[in-house]
């Protein structure tokens, strides 16, 4: 089972190959970044500045997350998942997957883990750029590079949370899409569940919409008061959609009548 | 031995109509099984309940001697399909497809370049699957379904598409996967004339239900119970009169006179006499004797 989970995902991995959810996750993880980097790369008097504050990295980490936290990511996100869950559909290639030697359970779970890998991917190349664009302008202008020791912990960490907190929106659009053909479906209910998101966050339940974790993380990590559920772990809620809706996605996948 | 057994099976998709009614079909190892039937018929409904793309409702499904519920895995192994239209990743190229099959089937990495000149698409480099006309992208599929050497191939419709050169190239690709190979094919089609000089054996279904199963031999046994001799002469009533009595069931088609096939003796028997009575007789045609009109009356009935 696990050698063939294995190899189910590297075929799933090789699906990916030069699809647009690939794309979409390589140019939405430098996209920010790239802004940024213009920005400092434009405006090199505020360098030094920066070199001198006691706490640039975490400024620079929090003004890059600010429009990705509250739109980008959860965009993202529904248009991969999507994306990548609909590939057979468009392909028109559930036939020939499910009439491969393999248990439904480890299709099922190798389709979600290269979603879950391309999000860590994702992650990974926004912090690098982040990275990136904190240091070059320094370097291009021979202006001294910030003076705070980089945060590892800090990075890795809060990235973590927003990790953990895309993961209902990732389980719930993995359900839509291997339910429905139509990829207006699952794109048009994400669509509406952020927009939907986005006006609860100052509700004090909005905390129940599974879409609304990021931009809460956003808010904390900026400490911005008055947002955000009081005494509520959003994060544990988080997971604890992602594993309802995972369950709930694999009983419909596994019980569907038709596979093809 | 059979390499698939299918008994018994009903289904419906809806409360209404069923689309398959008690279906049996037994396919030989070894053989080339033509599956027929107008559209519409239940071909593909069948072959995706003997693949378990559809959820089984009632009958019997063993492939190669077992249940195939119970040894789903292990079946599938050994089967290479092509339902319908070719399923392929437009992105990927035609060894990126490929790739793709064999990381699940784990079979060696050379089967890639074989079954690619088996096919004759060893040239199309990093050309996208997407950009391959139908022609290419059914070879292709069908590579996809020789990856892993099966004893067994399901095809519903192969030709679909293709040009003629392309359906003459297919067949004879078939025809040597089974000469040469041994494997057993199951070959679904509309239309006869396509896979005659491919299959040994041939099943028809209509309207869900199996109207003629046997070797390809007993339907041309049956072609000859409905063929008839057509006779092209001047005074037509008068021939229809005059044969009345040794061939009562004699007929005027479009003006023609229309008689059950008859012997090559008994047809210049009946040229000369008409001749004789002084009727002109400007051609004799055999009418009805092809097989493609034994498949017409088989289904139409």
């Amino acid at each position: 089972m696990t050698t063939s989970f294995i190899h189910s995902f590297q075929s799933e991995w090789l699906k990916t190959r030069r699809s647009l959810a690939a794309w979409l996750v390589i140019l939405g993880g430098f996209f920010i970044p790239l802004i940024m980097l213009t920005a400092r790369l434009l405006y090199p008097d505020r360098l030094p500045g920066d070199s001198a504050a006691s706490d640039f990295w975490e400024a620079f980490f929090s003004k890059c997350w600010q429009m990705m936290a509250l739109f980008l990511l959860p965009m993202g996100v529904v248009l991969a998942t999507t994306l990548l869950a609909q590939l057979e559909f468009r392909n028109n290639t559930w036939k020939q997957l499910h009439t491969t030697p393999q248990y439904l359970t480890t299709i099922f779970f190798s389709k979600l883990a290269v979603i879950l890998l391309m999000l860590l991917q994702f992650l990974i190349l926004f912090n690098l750029g982040i990275i990136v664009a904190g240091f070059l302008p320094h370097a291009v202008y021979g202006v001294a590079y910030p003076q705070e020791a980089f945060p590892f912990e800090f990075f890795l960490t809060k990235s973590a949370w927003f990790f953990v907190d895309c993961l209902p929106i990732v389980a719930l659009q993995y359900l839509i899409s291997l339910q429905f053909k139509n990829f207006m479906i699952p794109l048009g209910a994400g669509i509406g569940l952020m927009v939907a998101s986005l006006i609860a966050l100052e509700w004090e339940y909005g905390y129940f919409i599974p879409y609304t974790y990021c931009p809460y993380n956003f808010f904390e990590l900026r400490k911005v008061a008055g947002m955000g559920p009081q005494s509520v772990n959003v994060h544990f809620w988080a997971l604890g959609y992602f594993v309802l809706f995972t369950l709930l996605s694999y009983v419909l996948y596994i019980t569907k009548k038709e596979k093809g | 031995m059979y390499s698939i057994e299918a008994l018994n099976l009903s289904h419906h998709f809806t409360k209404g109509e069923r689309v398959l009614d008690d279906i049996s079909l037994r396919v030989k190892e070894g053989s080339i099984f033509g599956f027929l039937g107008p559209n519409g018929a239940g071909k593909t409904t069948t072959l995706r309940l003997i693949l378990g793309l559809l959820r089984k409702q009632q009958g019997d499904i063993r492939l190669f001697g077992k249940p195939f519920e119970q040894h789903r895995a292990a079946a599938l192994r050994q089967i290479g399909s092509l339902i319908e239209s070719p399923s392929l990743y437009g992105q990927l190229n035609a060894a990126e497809n490929l790739l793709v099959w064999q990381k699940v089937y784990q079979c060696p990495k050379k089967r890639i370049a074989e079954v690619l000149d088996l096919v004759g698409l060893s040239n199309t480099g990093a050309k996208k699957a997407g950009q391959f006309s139908l022609g290419m992208k059914q070879r292709l599929a069908i590579a996809v379904a020789l990856l892993h050497e099966p004893s067994l191939l399901i095809l519903d419709e192969p030709t679909n598409g293709l040009d003629p050169g392309g359906i003459v190239e297919m067949r004879t690709l078939l025809k040597i996967l089974n000469q040469e190979y041994g494997i057993t094919i199951l070959i679904s089609s509309h239309l006869l004339s396509e896979i005659e000089k491919l299959v040994t054996e041939v099943g028809i279904i209509n309207h869900g239900k199996m109207v003629f199963q046997g070797s390809l031999d007993e339907l041309m046994e049956r072609q000859q119970q409905v063929a008839s001799l057509i006779f092209e002469v001047n005074r037509v009533e008068q021939a229809l009169q005059m044969l009345a009595d040794q061939h009562p069931t004699a007929v005027i088609v479009q003006g023609k006179l229309k008689l059950p096939a008859l012997s090559n003796e008994d047809t210049a028997a009946i040229t000369r006499r008409l001749v004789t009575e002084g009727i002109d007789v400007y051609g004799i045609t055999r009418g009805d004797n092809d097989l493609e009109t034994i498949f017409m009356n088989i289904t139409n009935n």
